[in-house]
């Protein structure tokens, strides 16, 4: 198949502009028997995070002394994507997202209050559309903070592409098959340190300075939203007593 | 005038000294969710985690009963230890007991002293956040429930309320109300009305 235009007359396959975001929509609480959790709907995507514990770490060995430690399970739904994804459960792409996702929270709980006991992360991915791994980052951290456990900040998280010559942020599938690089970032935004930076393909200096700055601002909208998710459950019983808090 | 936040937002531009914050750069910012103050300068934890403190009540069930020791599950990232020269009579696993914090060990282990076996009932589980508000002040929300609906009562700073007795389907669905409406004002008035007591607030 040739390559399909990504971009024509400015806009996009599915009719955004290059830095625009798809709609994103979170609900915190959807699991109940989870400590904490959340589903998003990112685009097309459809994910639902869910957290336990802090609870005892095991098998014992995995367990540190000093701190918690976190463990991390990315999945896709068999039927979650329009291509095959084989068998359910961990393949090589799943065991290095869990891995990198791991690594995003490992920077932001407070993991040294509880020591010898684990935080579990599940992500499962119902619908995927591309970009799940920064929006499987963007819901989890909005499970962690659901759950209360302490933590330094909500992470957000959102990839940047090129298609042709021009950045394109938060790609589709479409446009991740056939862009010319990807890079998802994950960011702090209070203290705006980055907790993941990969990147396919190849982009200038230049490029990536100007796809940070446009990360920087979708940043703003995601944020905002995600403390909105997190808000909305207090803020119903607010209104139907309609007094303050 | 009390505000919702949530982690990483910022109290204050100043270093404050409250739990459940963190103060970065000379800033403070919370970690969880909760109230903040601005005038009186006061965090109430909305969702957050029990830290035990020397002292505290809590409600647990026997795990595993040993010759020496009884392992007690506090429904929390830590583990209750209970040592049997401080047991009056034994306790077998399945047993609820309320027991005080003696200390918290290194290994994050909570040694429990004088134990007390409740027998009957049900336990229920709330988040450890909502248990002061569930006692209120002086203990005078959780005495308005026990009078309204003639159960005993024993709350756990754990989070585990131990209710036997009475109308204790009410009480239950009072206990669960608070845990939703706990950040909410007048939450007094409205469990008066749902317990039929009289509100002595």
């Amino acid at each position: 198949m040739d390559k399909p235009e990504l971009i024509i007359n400015g806009k996009r396959l599915d009719g955004r502009t290059p830095e625009q975001l798809r709609p994103i929509k979170i609900t915190a609480g959807p699991i109940r028997n989870a400590a904490g959790s959340a589903y998003i709907e990112w685009g097309t995507n459809k994910i639902l995070a869910a957290v336990y514990g802090p609870r005892e770490a095991l098998p014992k060995h995995t367990s540190d002394p000093d701190k918690a430690i976190i463990k991390c399970r990315y999945t896709m739904a068999p039927f979650s994507s329009l291509e095959e994804h084989g068998r359910p459960g961990m393949n090589r792409r799943a065991i290095e997202i869990s891995k990198v996702t791991k690594e995003v929270f490992e920077n932001v709980v407070l993991l040294d209050l509880f020591p010898g006991n684990e935080i579990s992360i599940f992500v499962e991915v119902l619908q995927s559309d591309g970009g799940t791994r920064a929006a499987g980052i963007t819901c989890a951290a909005v499970a962690l903070a659901a759950s209360g456990i302490p933590m330094r900040d909500i992470p957000y998280a959102v990839s940047v592409g090129k298609a042709g010559d021009t950045l394109i942020l938060d790609m589709n599938k479409t446009e991740d098959n056939y862009s010319n690089a990807d890079m998802p970032v994950a960011i702090n935004p209070r203290t705006k340190e980055i907790t993941l930076l990969q990147m396919d393909g190849e982009l200038t200096p230049e490029q990536v300075r100007q796809g940070m700055a446009m990360i920087d601002k979708a940043g703003e909208t995601i944020t905002r939203i995600q403390r909105e998710a997190l808000r909305r459950p207090y803020e119903k019983v607010q209104e139907k007593y309609k007094a303050s808090i | 005038m009390k505000r919702l936040v949530i982690p990483g937002e910022i109290l204050a531009d100043k270093p404050l000294r409250l739990d459940h914050t963190l103060v970065e750069d000379g800033k403070t910012c919370s970690t969880i969710i909760g109230l903040f103050d601005d005038q009186a300068g006061s965090f109430i934890p909305i969702e957050g985690l029990w830290y035990p403190q020397p002292g505290e009540k809590v409600v647990g069930i026997v795990d595993e009963a040993r010759l020496n020791t009884d392992s007690i599950n506090l429904n929390a990232p830590y583990k209750g230890l209970i040592i049997s020269k401080f047991t009056e009579g034994n306790l077998v696993n399945g047993d609820i007991i309320e027991a005080t914090v003696k200390d918290l060990d290194k290994t994050g282990t909570v040694v429990l002293v004088r134990p007390r076996p409740l027998y009957g009932g049900k336990v229920l589980a709330i988040k450890p956040s909502k248990v002061p508000r569930l006692l209120g002040k002086n203990d005078t929300m959780i005495k308005q429930i026990a009078e309204g609906t003639k159960s005993s009562i024993s709350v756990g700073m754990n989070g585990l309320v131990w209710v036997k007795g009475g109308n204790s389907d009410l009480a239950t669905d009072a206990i669960l109300k608070i845990q939703e409406e706990a950040h909410v004002s007048g939450l007094t008035e409205r469990i008066a009305k749902m317990v039929g007591a009289s509100n002595q607030m």
